[in-house]
């Protein structure tokens, strides 16, 4: 085992065993534990446990030593010993989830591992906090998977650096903080873990909506009211039935549209348009031809047959539209 | 086999004598944490616990008996050194005499029933 951190596990064994105590108190007294730890190191190659003994009888002999008691604010005992009766409670369950959970992962204990990941916890705070400054210099607005600060992604680049470079030098300096900015940091921690939790899931609803398409429904044609059908001269075709390759006839629009489509409704193949009158575009009248061939009953194939209709190439009529005409 | 009762090992007499060793071996010289630990093993107090003397010296420095003051060491953590203020030294010549005056009473009261020293 890596001789630093049996130190630093030992010291932090004996801070837990002291955990009742006030922190400015505590802290005085572990002040000289790292230099003792180191020099008993030193001295040779049997463990601090082999040489100290269990991690709680040294705590508990400096106690007695520094002639300090359990609780060292008598004024606030009752509220005090119950808040410390909890602790010790949850300290006991987490310790044997830590110890249980512990081989599971391939460690004597799952803290030994989660340890190790410390380090990836502060990337991940540097990078959670380049986004959080990003998402409140953009009032929210800013919710990708980079830091774009102003929507640049230099700046992006420019800021992880920054926020991640920070966060490292912070957690290597955490151990030689004293109690107050410790905490400030769990907060800080804790915090930008929600903050998190909230933008990802934010930038993974607009993400999944990029997969589908912008239409409200499945169906292209729904927006489709009505269906006029022109022949190659330009001219209006009325009561047109349209058929699908098997034969059946294709239901579109809307056939209650207007006041002549309601009295056509019936069943079988609907015909179109619906409401001839609304057609939206109309023939330019020609000299010599009626201004508007009226409706007679034809049935005709959706797809006209170019045989049946050869246009005189210079009587093409113009199809304008209804808006301008 | 021995009762408890009647045991009275160094760990005991430890106790109370401690506070009196620490600032004996803090008299000509200041030391450190574990320098005042060697010291008082070098003086024969095998028994002493290494947290109890880190506690004592804490205690100690409470009770406003120690000065302070830390020294960068070139390997490891820094040392925090210990030294004897005018209140450290009086108490050191109080209790000195409060202990030589109950060592010479057990003293003599062991020779006059003859038990061997």
């Amino acid at each position: 085992m890596n001789v630093t951190t049996e130190q630093e596990a030992y010291l932090e064994a004996v801070r837990r065993a002291l955990a009742d105590l006030d922190p400015a108190v505590r802290d005085e007294l572990l002040e000289d534990l790292p230099e003792h730890f180191a020099e008993v190191a030193a001295e040779g190659d049997a463990t601090l446990v082999e040489r100290l003994g269990p991690p709680e009888a040294y705590a508990a002999e400096l106690r007695t030593a520094a002639g300090l008691g359990v609780v060292t604010t008598p004024t606030a005992r009752g509220f005090d010993d119950r808040i410390a009766a909890v602790v010790r409670r949850a300290r006991g369950v987490v310790g044997a989830a830590d110890r249980k959970t512990g081989p599971l992962l391939g460690y004597g204990r799952a803290s030994e591992f989660l340890r190790m990941l410390t380090p990836a916890w502060w990337v991940l705070r540097g990078y959670l906090a380049a986004m959080a400054i990003t998402w409140m210099t953009s009032n929210g607005n800013e919710a990708g998977l980079l830091p774009r600060l102003g929507g640049s992604t230099l700046a992006a680049t420019l800021l992880l650096a920054v926020c991640l470079v920070g966060s490292i030098w912070l957690g290597r300096r955490e151990p030689t903080l004293s109690s107050t900015p410790r905490t400030g940091l769990a907060i800080g921690g804790v915090a930008l873990v929600l903050f998190g939790l909230v933008v990802f899931d934010k930038a993974d609803t607009y993400g999944g909506g990029w997969d589908q398409p912008q239409s409200v429904s499945g169906n292209p044609y729904e927006y489709i009211q009505d269906v006029y059908v022109y022949d190659s001269n330009g001219n209006p075709l009325t009561d047109v039935s349209l058929y699908d390759q098997g034969g059946n006839p294709i239901q579109l629009g809307d056939p209650y549209r207007c006041q002549e489509a309601f009295y056509q409704a019936q069943a079988g193949a609907p015909m179109y348009p619906y409401c001839p009158n609304q057609r939206p575009y109309v023939v330019a009248p020609r000299a010599g031809q009626v201004e508007e061939p009226q409706a007679e009953p034809t049935e005709v194939a959706p797809t006209v047959d170019p045989s049946e209709t050869p246009p005189p190439p210079t009587t093409t009529p113009t199809p304008t539209p209804t808006g301008t005409n | 086999m021995r009762s408890s009762f009647s045991t009275v090992d160094t760990t005991q007499l430890l106790k109370g004598v401690l506070d009196l060793a620490v600032l004996a071996v803090l008299k000509d010289e200041d030391g450190y944490g574990y320098d005042i630990l060697r010291r008082l093993r070098t003086a024969g107090l095998d028994e002493v616990g290494d947290a109890s003397v880190y506690g004592t010296l804490r205690r100690l420095f409470q009770a406003g008996l120690l000065t302070t003051y830390v020294v960068p060491s070139e390997e490891g953590p820094h040392r925090k050194y210990y030294g004897l203020n005018a209140a450290g030294r009086d108490q050191l010549n109080r209790a000195g005499k409060t202990w030589r005056t109950f060592a010479s009473t057990m003293d003599g009261l062991l020779d006059e029933r003859g038990v061997a020293a």
